[in-house]
């Protein structure tokens, strides 16, 4: 059982990073928009999302969204899309903040250089910019992805049968707290695991 | 035929006047030095010439093809291409960090589909020799000297086969004892006849290998001519003691 619970504890998590973090990346560009409204647009969907209850989110897209008027019997969904979009749209977030951030870090000279050397604005970013990006904002990802291994026992709370979900059950009907502590050795481990990948992606790019 | 033509160029930061008219024709295998105070206009000058500043008003032509004419740019494609044929080199060299020197050299004429990856890798050695780098083509940026960087930042320039080389200050960031070996280099392109623009502060090579030395003061070319005529023999008061104040800081007592 506890099994059948880790299965949707990382299926959740590696669906959200798989695309949050290009949806971030999309977003931050989106912020350093020259058009300004959609600079504005993003900039306050990235407030909304940074400044509200992961789990009062989950309740709005699970239970919020089929009460809209109109449009809401085309949004009803099942717990676990509604819980990857949750997830998905809030670290998106995130995500945007630190590369908004890490592009920042990114010389003016770069951009100099490239231009000088004839590169179209694709090239600079995917060869020049992102590379040096991902250096600098490589820890505060690894970050963010070591709270989402948490955050994602929030999912139970709608209702999701993952890791947390059958703990509490197998605590309850068995009147034994060992599952807590499996549970607990499972996320550390977990945490442990992405620490390590992390560390090693940034002896990659130290240059 | 001119390399470089500017007619009567203009630029403003909102109320300050940078360039106040500045005009100026380099010819094939010429080569140029510009001196003067800071905030005397002559980097803006050198990087309206790449496209990295836009002018307010005025004319610039490259290898005979306009840029920008009376204050109205090309299309961003066309002028990508025009001024392709142009090197820059920086004073902070603005080497690509995460990039071996070879890929530094390489990435451009690869990307740009102007050599193969196989040629490319052979000029680069071959640019890398001629700045006395042979050793270094799989170092990162960052274990070079500054020197060594500005020599790399040199060959990445000539690897697009450039019609005239801009300069814009490319010993500035350098420690006195390694401009030295820039400025070799840059001997070593004179000798080939490279057509040259170089804004510095070095007044010695300026004499030495300029044809022509222009002098800015507060957004135009205050004087112009041999570098005997400004230099040996300063026609101005303002630049003799642009020159003097130079001689202080970079002669220790």
């Amino acid at each position: 059982m506890l099994l059948k619970g880790i299965g949707f504890t990382l299926t959740l998590f590696i669906f959200t990073i798989v695309t949050s973090i290009p949806l971030g990346l999309g977003l931050t560009f989106l912020a350093n928009s020259r058009i300004k409204p959609i600079s504005w647009l993003t900039r306050a969907y990235v407030l909304i999302m940074r400044g509200t209850p992961l789990m009062l989110q989950l309740f709005f897209f699970y239970f919020g969204l089929p009460f809209l008027p109109y449009v809401g019997k085309y949004l009803v969904m099942d717990r676990f899309p509604a819980a990857c979009l949750t997830f998905s749209l809030n670290y998106a977030a995130y995500f945007c903040e630190i590369f908004r951030g890490g592009l920042l870090s990114v010389d003016r000279g770069q951009y100099e250089a490239a231009r000088v050397l004839g590169l179209t604005g694709v090239q600079t970013t995917f060869r020049i910019v992102l590379p040096q990006m991902v250096k600098v904002v490589l820890p505060s990802v690894a970050n963010e992805a070591i709270t989402l291994v948490k955050d994602t026992a929030l999912a139970s709370a709608i209702g999701i049968s993952d890791l947390m979900h059958y703990t509490r059950s197998l605590v309850n009907s068995r009147s034994d707290v060992t599952p807590f502590f499996f549970a607990a050795v499972f996320y550390f481990l977990f945490t442990l695991a992405l620490t390590r990948l992390f560390t090693r992606l940034e002896e990659k790019f130290k240059f | 035929m001119d390399m470089l033509k500017l007619t009567d160029i203009t630029k403003s930061f909102g109320e300050n006047k940078v360039l106040r008219g500045v005009s100026l024709s380099v010819r094939r295998g010429e080569i140029v030095a510009v001196i003067g105070p800071s905030g005397s206009g002559k980097s803006t000058m050198l990087r309206t010439c790449v496209g990295l500043e836009r002018v307010s008003g005025g004319t610039i032509e490259l290898g005979g093809r306009a840029l920008v004419r009376d204050g109205v740019y090309v299309r961003d494609r066309e002028a990508r291409e025009i001024c392709s044929r142009t090197g820059m080199v920086f004073q902070h060299f603005n080497l690509f960090p995460h990039m071996t020197v070879l890929d530094n050299l390489c990435l451009a004429p690869v990307l740009r589909g102007i050599l193969d990856k196989k040629s490319a890798a052979e000029r680069a050695a071959e640019l890398l020799e001629k700045v006395g780098l042979s050793d270094k083509a799989d170092a990162m940026p960052s274990s070079l000297s500054g020197g060594q960087k500005q020599r790399v930042a040199i060959a990445r320039a000539l690897m697009l086969s450039p019609d005239i080389m801009l300069f814009d200050e490319p010993t500035s960031a350098l420690d006195p004892e390694l401009t030295g070996e820039v400025l070799t280099v840059m001997r070593g392109l004179a000798a080939d006849n490279m057509t040259m623009v170089i804004v510095t502060h070095e007044i010695a090579f300026a004499r030495d290998i300029a044809d022509r030395v222009l002098f800015m003061d507060n957004g135009v070319i205050a004087l112009s001519g041999t570098p005997d005529e400004i230099l040996v023999n300063p026609p101005s008061e303002r630049l003799r003691t642009f020159l003097r104040t130079f001689n202080h800081s970079a002669q220790p007592a």
